[in-house]
């Protein structure tokens, strides 16, 4: 037996009802919708209505099923919106972006000494990152022999350093060490911070447009602030810079996060690398190419985005990151 | 513009009661769901808006041509233009890079294609080539430019289907939809049962499992590589039935009917079966407009075979530019071919059951191809399904089992077991209904992740 059909109008009511229940229950998550839009229009009505809504719904305890559904699935934090950039280490001298003068000459002493890592005894490899970081991982994954092992792939969509409002990388980074333990951590953001608008600046500062002398100096303290915190926990980093776009939008903001993801790995040449995936995917004149000749073979090598990697430039850029480790390790 | 995000709700809010109130304005409103969707499809990159109304205009222009032409010659030749410039448009959008590739492992040209894909090309690429093809067949009376339009344009299935044939849709888009008429009762549960399969069950599998062992087999145990691939069948399953119930449930609150799209396929007995309940809008179109024209089984079994490769063949490449997809789809042909050739139409209970059992087995042998970015790494797959078991397993969760026992058990769930669920929701009063649906949003919310997901048939 079926219903006889019913009114557009009762339809039109009952999505219109349903959006205004949803939007209660989900208010939390609304909020934190808004929040970490770009700044805009759109952030600023998200939030003129989000939260009063909030405050609405906790008094009326209808943010109370969601919450108890989230803590049952181990997803309490899941809501809340921590935009402190938190480091133990006090902040590092005052040190400019250019590389230092001398080449490092480290290597070849360290060789004699580098930590060996077998199969019985492998190097943990932990990769996380904004959505660039997951072929990569994957990549390492295949090509890493059983003396490297990759504790984890952690790829979290539009996320990264200068938005730790949408997804705090600075509380995440130190308690995956501390639950994984990994001896490096390759990094793969920027892809999604080359915009003006950082969250979590400290008080009283103010931060210029994307590549502005004050955006790069705040980024570079992330950047810096990272490598010296994971340092401090004898965990080497490699930083991945992103690849050469498509588009002629990221053509111009992907070099200034590139410039500095470089600039703190030569600054700290004994406890990060920084891996240049911008030349290792371009063409013979510099330009962006979906494809790269591999082993004789054309092989694709980006995404129809134009961003992306497919799994053959991800296996390509986890042998670079090989390379550049067995620097410091040998295994 | 995805459907499961706050945008489109917004979108959809303002769309619908105007779309309503327009009704009896034809014109009107035939320029309201013009232009709402081209919003929905500019969202994601406007200069592709042009391609598509570049698409509708070609088409039918050739279209009207065909239809007032009387001399035989001239007809076709106008619908081999126009199935020449759809074909066209595929071919440099989607597969110009990979026939280039191709080409060149085999000859070293040097050349490269940099097309970018315009979403859900292939979908509305084919609805105009059986618009053409039926007019020229006279099955078809050509419509207005705007009402053609809206068939190829109307947003509910511009970027993922169902594929609708113009026979279906055209005379809905003709007379106003009666609004005291609306299923909306099979609409929220279609709308709330894609949601929960796209967003619950489809990402979770695809994150918890699959996306992880497909990238790197050998790093995983045999069990978990058959759970990836089990995990693989109900994913695709779940994310692409997830987006066609969404979809039909959208164009029927709006008052329109679309055809079904998926009948439990991992329920079928044989793969002929199979092809009758997954993706069933794109079946009979290529048994329509390509197995059919081929001869299909009416010029003996040699030829029946070689029509129904060819038609599995392109049917495989119509889902991506990949050598791959063109096994997957030689494996569902192959496969075909034998139960022709055998006969293969279980009856009793056990020849069902057997049936199903080795259908749904070959069916997830041949995803392996369709997911993996590879041969080499379909072969590292299928290796790994037999030199690791016995390894620890810490994939094969709780939450993953529960997904992929609930992907293939819905399946079986008999549908007045569905519509009395539809009957018990739809004498709910208006305030009740949108309550529970409500809850539905938020279960379903807090149990998918955080972001939103592409659909994997967007890419297709």
């Amino acid at each position: 037996m079926r219903l006889p059909p019913q009114s557009a109008a009762r339809g039109i009511a009952v999505c219109l009802l349903t959006l205004i229940f949803a939007a209660f229950l989900n208010a939390k998550g609304m909020r934190k919708t808004a929040e970490i839009q770009q700044p805009g229009v759109q952030r600023s009505v998200g939030l003129a209505v989000a939260k009063p809504l909030v405050d609405v719904s906790s008094f009326l305890h209808l943010t109370a099923p969601r919450h108890g559904i989230q803590v049952a699935l181990g997803r309490q934090s899941w809501d809340d919106i921590d935009t402190q950039v938190r480091f133990t280490l006090p902040p590092a001298r005052q040190r400019t972006a250019t590389p230092p003068k001398a080449p490092v000459r480290a290597a070849p002493h360290h060789r004699a000494v580098l930590p060996r890592f077998t199969a019985a005894h492998p190097l943990r490899v932990w990769v996380a990152g904004d959505s660039l970081a997951e072929v990569p991982g994957q990549g390492l994954q295949r090509v890493a022999g059983p003396a490297v092992d990759i504790v984890g792939v952690e790829s979290r969509l539009s996320t990264g350093l200068a938005r730790p409002d949408l997804y705090n990388w600075f509380l995440r980074i130190p308690a995956a060490v501390r639950q994984l333990a990994p001896k490096v951590a390759v990094f793969s953001f920027g892809a999604d911070d080359a915009h003006d608008y950082l969250a979590g600046v400290p008080k009283g500062r103010t931060v210029g447009p994307l590549g502005s002398a004050s955006w790069d100096a705040e980024y570079q303290r992330r950047v810096e602030g990272v490598t010296r915190e994971l340092a401090a926990r004898r965990v080497y980093v490699v930083w991945l810079g992103l690849p050469i776009p498509a588009g002629s939008g990221f053509q111009h903001s992907f070099p200034i996060v590139n410039r500095i993801l470089g600039s703190v790995a030569k600054a700290n040449p004994r406890t990060s690398t920084y891996v240049d995936t911008w030349h290792m995917l371009d063409d013979a004149h510099g330009r962006y190419t979906p494809y790269l000749r591999e082993h004789g073979k054309l092989t694709l090598m980006r995404l129809p985005d134009g961003v992306h990697y497919t799994a053959s430039a991800g296996d390509l850029i986890a042998r670079q990151v090989l390379t550049q480790l067995r620097v410091r390790f040998a295994f | 513009m995805l459907f499961p995000t706050t945008t489109f709700a917004i979108f959809f809010m303002i769309v619908l009661p105007v779309s309503w109130a327009l009704q009896r304005h034809r014109r009107a409103w035939m320029g309201w769901i013009l232009l709402a969707s081209y919003v929905f499809y500019g969202w994601w990159d406007w200069r592709f808006v042009f391609l598509l109304m570049a698409s509708t205009v070609v088409n039918h222009v050739l279209a009207v041509g065909i239809y007032q032409s009387t001399s035989v010659a001239a007809r076709k030749t106008l619908l081999a233009l126009a199935v020449g410039f759809d074909v066209g448009l595929l071919a440099y959008f989607k597969y110009s890079g990979f026939l280039v590739s191709s080409v060149d492992n085999l000859v070293g040209t040097s050349w490269v294609v940099d097309a970018a894909l315009p979403i859900g090309v292939s979908f509305y690429t084919f609805m105009a080539i059986s618009y053409v093809v039926d007019t020229y067949r006279g099955e078809v009376v050509p419509a207005s430019f705007a009402r053609f339009a809206v068939f190829q344009a109307f947003f509910p299935h511009l970027v993922a289907g169902p594929i609708v044939r113009a026979s279906e849709l055209m005379p809905q888009l003709e007379t106003p939809r009666d609004p005291r008429k609306v299923d909306n009762s099979r609409a929220f549960f279609l709308i709330v049962s894609g949601l929960f399969l796209k967003i619950v069950i489809a990402n979770h599998l695809a994150t918890h499992i699959v996306d992880e062992v497909f990238a790197a087999p050998n790093r995983y145990s045999s069990l978990e590589v058959l759970a990836a691939i089990y995990g693989y069948a109900v994913q695709i399953f779940a994310d692409f039935c997830g987006y066609t119930n969404i979809a039909i449930g959208i164009a029927l609150l709006l008052g329109f009917k679309f055809p079904q799209n998926f009948d439990s396929p991992y329920t079928a007995v044989s793969l002929q079966d199979f092809w009758r309940r997954w993706h069933m809008t794109l079946s009979r179109w290529l048994r329509d407009y390509l197995y059919i024209p081929l001869g299909g089984s009416r010029k003996g079994r040699t030829r029946t075979y070689a029509n129904v490769m060819i038609t599995m063949l392109l049917g495989g490449l119509w889902h991506g530019a990949a050598w791959t997809f063109v096994a997957w789809g030689a494996i569902h042909g192959i496969g075909l071919c034998v139960e022709r050739a055998i006969g293969w139409r279980p009856t009793s209970t056990a020849g069902v059951w057997l049936g199903r059992i080795l259908t749904f087995q070959i069916v997830c042998f041949a995803w392996i191809f369709f997911r993996a970015d590879s041969f080499a790494r379909a072969w590292q797959i299928i290796r790994r399904l037999f030199d690791a078991w016995g390894e620890p397993s810490p994939l094969i969760t709780t939450s993953v089992v529960l997904a992929i026992v609930f992907g293939i058990g819905v399946q079986y769930v008999r549908p007045s077991a569905l519509q009395w669920l539809e009957l018990r929701f739809g004498r709910l009063t208006t305030v009740l209904q949108a309550a529970s649906l409500a809850l539905c949003l938020l279960v379903i919310d807090a149990l998918g992740p955080q972001g939103v997901a592409p659909f994997i048939y967007f890419r297709f």
